[in-house]
Formats: C-alpha cells, structure tokens, sequence
C-alpha cells in the first residue's frame, strides 16, 4: 500500500508538472474583437501576440487574392458592430466558412491593424445542428 | 407509427420506475417475483424503445416535416439510406438511439442470465432500469422530445450537413454509442456486487466479456471518427483535440486502465477499491461523451445557456450516481480489503498499477485541457484557450511511457522479477530497440520524438513476437506438433493472453503511424492548367503532379446537387505514372456552405492528399475556359497514414479473439506448465484461476 501511494504521488506530480507548464506555455487569450481592440490599446506591446478571437465575417467583404493563395476579410464584433478588423488568411478555408459565418481565428494583430490569422475555425463547426424554426418564413 | 412512438415513450417511463424499484426492493426482500417483474419490465422497455425508434425513422421516410426533428435534420431529397440513419444525426434522436442500445443490451444481459447469477441479478435489473428512466425522464422532459412537433408543417425539411452524408459518419456514431451503453452492463454488476456483498471477482469474471465488448466498440468507434475526419473534413489531419473527439476519448482511456487492473483483482485480490472507482468512473465519463457530444456547451459557458435544462438534468444525474456509488464504495470498505500487497517495484502488479496511473493521468489531462476554458472562464471572467499543442505537449510522453509498459507488463514476473527474469525477457527486445534508433538515425531520420517512438515500438515488438515464439515452439516440442498448429492451439487455447498481445500489436502500429507524422510534407501553390507541382517525399521519391484541368459541371442528374468542380491532377513517380487523383468542390442547394472532397492515394509508405484549395473563377471554368480554371491546390504527403486503419483492424481481431468464449476451460487449466515455460514465471495465472 506504501509503494502504492508513493507511486499515486509521483506520477500525479509529473502530470500535473505536464499540465501546468502545458498549460503556461500554450494558453492563449480568447478574446472577442472589442477586447482585443481594448487590450492593444492599454498595451502596445499586445500587437504580435498570439491570441484568439471570435467574430463574424462582415458579408461583402471577403475576397480571395487570385493566385496568390490569400484570403482577406473583414471580421465584425458579435454584439458592438462598429468594432472591425481585416483579417488575412493564407491557408485553406473550412468548408463551413460562408461570407456571414462566426468565426474563431487563432494569430496575432499586426502594428498595421490587420490580423493575421494562422488557423480559422467556424463555430459550431463540430456541431452540425440546426434551427428549424429558419423554416418559418 | 410516429403517434405510436410518441405514445410508447410516455408509456415506458412507467414501467421503467416499476422495474427500478421492483428490482431493488427484490433484492432486498429476496422476494422472486417482484424480482421476475423487474426483469420482464426491462423486455418491455425494450419494446417500447424500439417502437419510438421505429416512430421517428417512419417519420423520417414519410416526410414527416412537422416534426421538429424530421425538419431538422431531413429533406424530401435525401436518400433512403440517410433518412434511416437520420435516428441518430442529431441530439435528440441520438438520445432515444442510446436508450434503446441500453434497452437491448439489458435485454440481452437479463435474458442470458435468466437462470444464473440470481444473487447479482435483482440489483443488476434495478440499475439498468434507473439508467433507462433517467434517459427517458431526458426525453420526454428535457427539452428535448424527438416527436415534438413545430406549430406550422414546413414544405421541405433543411436537410443533412452534406458533411455528415458519409459513411463513416453514419457507423461512427452508433459504434460509439454502442461501446458508451456496453459498460452500463459491468457497472450494473459493480453496483449489484456492492449491494448484495460479494465483493470477490465475480463481478468482474461476469462481465468480462462487457468490458472487452464495450472497449472493442471505443475503439473502433474513435477510429472510424478519425477515418471520417480525414476523408471527409478536407484538412489532412484525422485528429484535432476537439471537445468532442476528447469526451469519446476518456472513457476510452478509463476502460483500457479498468481492463488491465481487473486482472490484478482477479489474479492478486489486490485493488478492489480501485477497480470499483474505475468502473464508476468510466461510466460517468460514457454519459458526459453522450451528453457532450451532441451538445455545445464545451464551446463557452454562453452556450450553456441554451442547454441549460438539459445540462441540469445531466449534471444532477451524474452527481447523483457519484455520490451514492461513492456512499456505498465507503459503506463496503471492510469486505474491500487487499488480499496481497505489492512486495516489489519490479513486478508485473508494479507495472499494471503504473500503466493504469498513467493511464487515468493521461485521461485527467485530456478532461482539463476539454474543460479548462470553462474552468477559467468562471473563475476569472476572462476567456481562455488551450489547443492542440497542450494536449500534445502533455500526451506526448505520457503515450510514450504507456507504449513502453505495453512491453513491459505483459512478461515481467508477477510478485517479484528476479535479475534473471528481466535479463531474460527485455535483454534482446531492449538491443532490437537501441538497433532501430541507431539504424532510422544512420538512415538519416532526425526527429528526436518519432526517432525515440519508433524505437520503442521496436521494443514491444520484439518482447510480443518473443513471447509467440517462444510459446509456439514450447509446444510444438510438447506435443508434437507443426509450427503453424502449435501457433493455432497456443492462441486458442489461452485465447484471452494471446489476443491481448495481438491488442497491443495494433497499438503499437497506430503509434508507429502517428510518429510518421512528424514527417508529413505540406506544399500549397496556385496552378494553372498544365502546370506542374514537384514534392519529395520522405522516402526521397518524387512525385511529379501535373494539374489537368477543371471540369465544372452543374448538377442535372443528381438531386440536392447545384454544381460540381472536379480538379483532375496525374500523378508521377520518380517519372512513372501512377494514375489520376481528382479533388472536387460541390455545392448543394440545401446548403450555402461548399463541400470540398480531397483525393487521397493510400501506399503502405505514404498517403498523397490533394486538397482543391480555392478556384479562381467557377462560372468561367463552366464554360470550359482554360485560363479560368487557376486553382489553389494543396499537396500534402503523409507518411503511414495506412498504418492507423490496419492497427485499428489488428487491434480489433485481438479483441475478438480474447473475448471469444473458451471451448475448452479445463483442458488448459490441466497444463499449467505451458504458462511457465512461456513466461519464465510461477504459473500464478493458472493457479489463481
């Protein structure tokens, strides 16, 4: 039984040693754009840091650079729709993205304002469900 | 048929509470007809479920869009195929599906049972029946009822995620669904075994077979989700440390603890305590993955918001079932005593406890990494995220050490390996290992995590296709026999050791492939027709892609299809041609999102996997306009990919083969000198049988 706890003890220590410098080394801040919009503005040195936001793609505004495999468009906070950022993509959009979807974009914001994401998730995209009740109309 | 459904839902949440008390209180009064009573509510329960099943598939091929569910998640173009799959696309059906699992796999435990195990089978009836009421309180109350009808009839339903028109989506689910609702059976016999005392291993030796079953479905089920997510989510990967790939993943991880640790109870008597809080454990973590899986609330606590019944009703139950298992764990603590203590760090009871503690540290990761935003977010106010990189930072050693007591465990001695015992059996297997790293590294392979990963598969290897050697060629000398039957009869006659082995070989080629993905290539570049794309792979080959062209196509024949681009890339090898590989882009008109499918070649090395990025212009290409059909075409080369699906099916004949019934029980027992002479130790497995 006293082998038993110090082997409980010793591998309960590394994992949590694992998961708290799992954890410090790769949490980022999710924030919303109005957030992130404060966070930069408090603290200049918020630019280039790795974070991730959600938003919603303004509709109208999402253009593919043709040839040069680019995707830029313009994100929008869900609740305060003043608050907006270009958002450039150079990787392969998901399937579920649309030219309206809520998106959750993993990158840094540029000194230039414009966000450079490196993954791009839409919401719900595990989920699948719908909302029947859009039959309505 | 869809009325009656209805009805057979209401009128089996009745009966389920009769069955439930019935089946504890005869228990209790040791009254056999209450407990007969018990047993046939289950039978009709089960009925009962299958007609509800039967209800909504009806609605499902009669078009039935009045009904919430139906308009959800069908349209009057979706094929048969899907419409009868449609049970369990989404949550609701997905629900009613699990409870009549549950209701058939309790059928089934109480019919084999019928006339053994009577001191077990009260409590076990009562348990079922508590589980079975708790979903169907879910169904009917939760917001959640699959009848409930919209307060208009739309003309046409929305429609299928076309995603989800796959077929591995389709048996995904339901294998999953059938390994969560199979351990409902050995945690019944857990909880009867507390109630009713007899807390030896009976237990367990009873639903042995439920555990291998449930683990078997798992399995299985994670990898035809894999399966799915690299044909048909068009980004190359098969697992993203999604939330809800996680929640089918931990009761994954308990179980395999709980099976190997059964064995130290039923071999040593030891743990007793242990394995109980397992079998709770991963219980619970099966109801978490049901409820998870087809709910939001993982994303943000906002969502949870709009689960809030449901999710209420979830957590209490899972608090409920905590707390008494709990109370009656503490209850039973004198009849849970160790029979034997650890003497040794180095023995086989040593090693089994590691793999499990790790095991279920692996596990704890997983859950705080799936539930660390939430964690944070409560207590901070502040969102946070952690991703992929926590989960492999963390998994990676812990996997690796897991890996190496797959080597370990199986041959070292019980109680206490002498030197000689581990000289014996990890001399060559760990030489083989250091050979393999030292010849990948002279190869020219520099990636320090697959390098050492590789190496160690080496290594279990070796112990594995020893232990076969060694046992086969004992008995071909004993009795007489040819190689290939010697092989036959040492697996067949011990069916439960040998297919374990057989697990573990699977396991160790899923590892060796997802090694091979640190050396996956990734090339994306835009190209015109004709254009050519050179990759090497890392093998050195080269393959040479000439794009061919786009071919766009709109969709007249086939329904629900609006148009279709079709991307045709011929495929050269070091200057041979190996055929065509086509990746398209489809839209449907139930849908405003586009569906992209990638062409994958699958070699035994390496997978080449074409994904149609973007088009540069799909009305120009229409008009077979060349210079229209610019694309943005991503090559990804992904070394043995192949190897996950073939581990995946080794894995699966080793389960089967172990929890095969035995033909011959007393024949083997009568040769205990085969285990030693396998194993180099006391024939304690055979003795303790």
């Amino acid at each position: 039984m006293n082998r038993f706890t110090v082997g409980l003890v010793s591998v309960a220590a590394v994992v949590s040693y694992l998961i708290w410098t799992g954890v410090s080394e790769t949490m980022v801040y999710y924030l919303t754009p109005v957030e992130l919009m404060e966070k930069v503005e408090s603290d200049r040195t918020f630019y280039e840091v790795g974070v991730k936001v959600s938003g919603q793609v303004l509709p109208g505004t999402y253009q593919r650079v043709d040839g040069e495999l680019l995707h830029t468009f313009v994100v929008r906070d869900l609740a305060d729709e003043s608050v907006t950022f270009p958002v450039e993509f150079r990787d392969a959009l998901p399937d579920t993205f649309t030219d309206d979807a809520e998106v959750v974009l993993e990158g840094s914001l540029r000194g230039d304002g414009v966000f450079e994401a490196e993954t791009l998730l839409t919401k719900c995209g595990s989920r699948y469900e719908a909302a029947p009740e859009d039959l309505a109309g | 048929m869809t009325i009656l459904g209805e009805y057979a839902l209401w009128i089996a949440l009745p009966i389920s509470v009769w069955g439930m008390l019935l089946g504890y209180v005869g228990g209790r009064t040791q009254r056999g007809d209450y407990v007969l009573s018990a047993e046939r509510s289950i039978y009709a329960v089960f009925f009962l479920l299958v007609l509800a099943s039967l209800g909504i598939v009806s609605a499902f091929l009669g078009d039935k869009f009045e009904y919430w569910y139906i308009a959800s998640y069908s349209n009057r173009e979706m094929e048969f195929f899907y419409k009868v799959t449609g049970l369990w696309a989404g949550q609701r059906g997905s629900l009613l599906f699990w409870a009549v699992i549950l209701a058939f796999f309790s059928t089934l435990c109480v019919f084999l049972n019928r006339k053994k195990n009577r001191e077990f089978m009260p409590y076990v009836a009562g348990v079922l029946q508590t589980i079975l009421t708790f979903f169907l309180v879910v169904l009917l109350f939760a917001d959640v009822n699959p009848f409930e009808q919209l307060a208009f009839t739309p003309a046409n339903g929305q429609g299928l995620n076309p995603q989800l028109q796959n077929y591995w989506m389709t048996i995904h689910p339901p294998t999953l669904y059938l390994g969560f609702t199979a351990f409902t059976i050995p945690f019944a016999f857990a909880v009867a075994a507390l109630l009713n005392g007899r807390l030896d291993a009976r237990w367990i030796e009873l639903t042995r077979r439920w555990i291998l079953l449930s683990w078997l479905f798992l399995a299985v089920g994670i990898i035809f989700g894999m399966r799915w997510a690299y044909e048909e989510l068009g980004w190359g990967g098969y697992w993203f440390w999604d939330p809800v790939e996680n929640a089918s993943l931990l009761p994954w991880l308990t179980a395999t603890a709980f099976l190997h640790s059964i064995q130290i109870q039923e071999n040593r008597g030891m743990l007793k305590v242990w394995n109980m809080s397992l079998v709770l454990l991963t219980f619970l973590l099966t109801i978490f993955a049901t409820f998870l899986t087809r709910s939001g609330l993982i994303e943000s606590v906002h969502s949870f918001a709009q689960e809030l019944k449901i999710a209420y009703i979830f957590l209490s139950f899972m608090g409920v079932v905590l707390l008494a298992c709990i109370l009656l764990i503490i209850y039973r603590l004198p009849k849970l005593q160790s029979e034997n203590s650890i003497q040794s760090f180095l023995s086989r009871e040593s090693a089994f406890l590691f793999n499990n503690l790790i095991l279920l540290g692996a596990a704890f990761a997983v859950f705080w990494g799936t539930i660390f935003p939430l964690v944070a977010e409560g207590v901070t106010g502040q969102q946070v995220s952690v991703g992929p990189p926590f989960f492999e930072k963390v998994n990676f050693p812990i996997g690796l050490v897991l890996l190496a007591l797959a080597g370990i465990g199986p041959v070292i001695a019980w109680r206490r390996a002498t030197k000689r015992n581990l000289q014996k059996n990890f001399q060559i297997p760990i030489m083989v290992g250091c050979f393999v790293a030292i010849a990948l590294w002279i190869a020219g392979a520099r990636h320090g995590l697959a390098l050492v990963t590789w190496s160690v598969c080496a290594f279990v290897l070796t112990v594995i296709a020893t232990e076969f050697w060694k046992g086969t060629r004992a008995r071909a000398r004993i009795e007489g026999e040819g190689f290939a039957v010697a092989l036959f009869h040492l697996v067949t006659r011990n069916r439960r050791r040998w297919g374990g082995y057989i697990v573990h070989v699977g396991i160790v080629m899923i590892y060796f492939a997802f090694a091979g993905a640190a050396y996956n290539v990734d090339e994306r570049q835009h190209v015109l027709p004709g254009d050519q794309i050179n990759i090497t792979s890392p093998f050195g080959h080269i393959y040479t892609l000439t794009y061919e062209g786009l071919s766009v196509s709109l969709g007249r024949g086939q329904r629900n299809l609006l148009w279709q681009a079709i991307a045709t890339v011929s495929v050269e090898q070091d200057g041979v041609a190996k055929g065509i590989l086509t990746t398209e882009k489809r839209q449907y008109v139930t849908s405003d999102q586009l569906m992209t499918e990638v062409g994958i070649r699958s070699t035994v090395r390496e997978d080449l996997y074409l994904i149609l990025s973007a088009m540069d212009d799909v009305d120009g290409a229409l008009s077979a306009n060349s210079s229209a059909q610019g694309i943005d075409l991503q090559v990804l080369v992904k070394p043995f990919v192949l190897w996950i699906w073939a581990g995946g099916l080794i894995l699966a004949l080793g389960t089967v083969i172990a929890l095969w019934p035995s033909v011959d029980r007393r024949r083997r027992s009568n040769r205990p000198e085969l285990e030693a002479v396998t194993t180099g130790a006391p024939a304690i497995a055979g003795a303790a049988r």
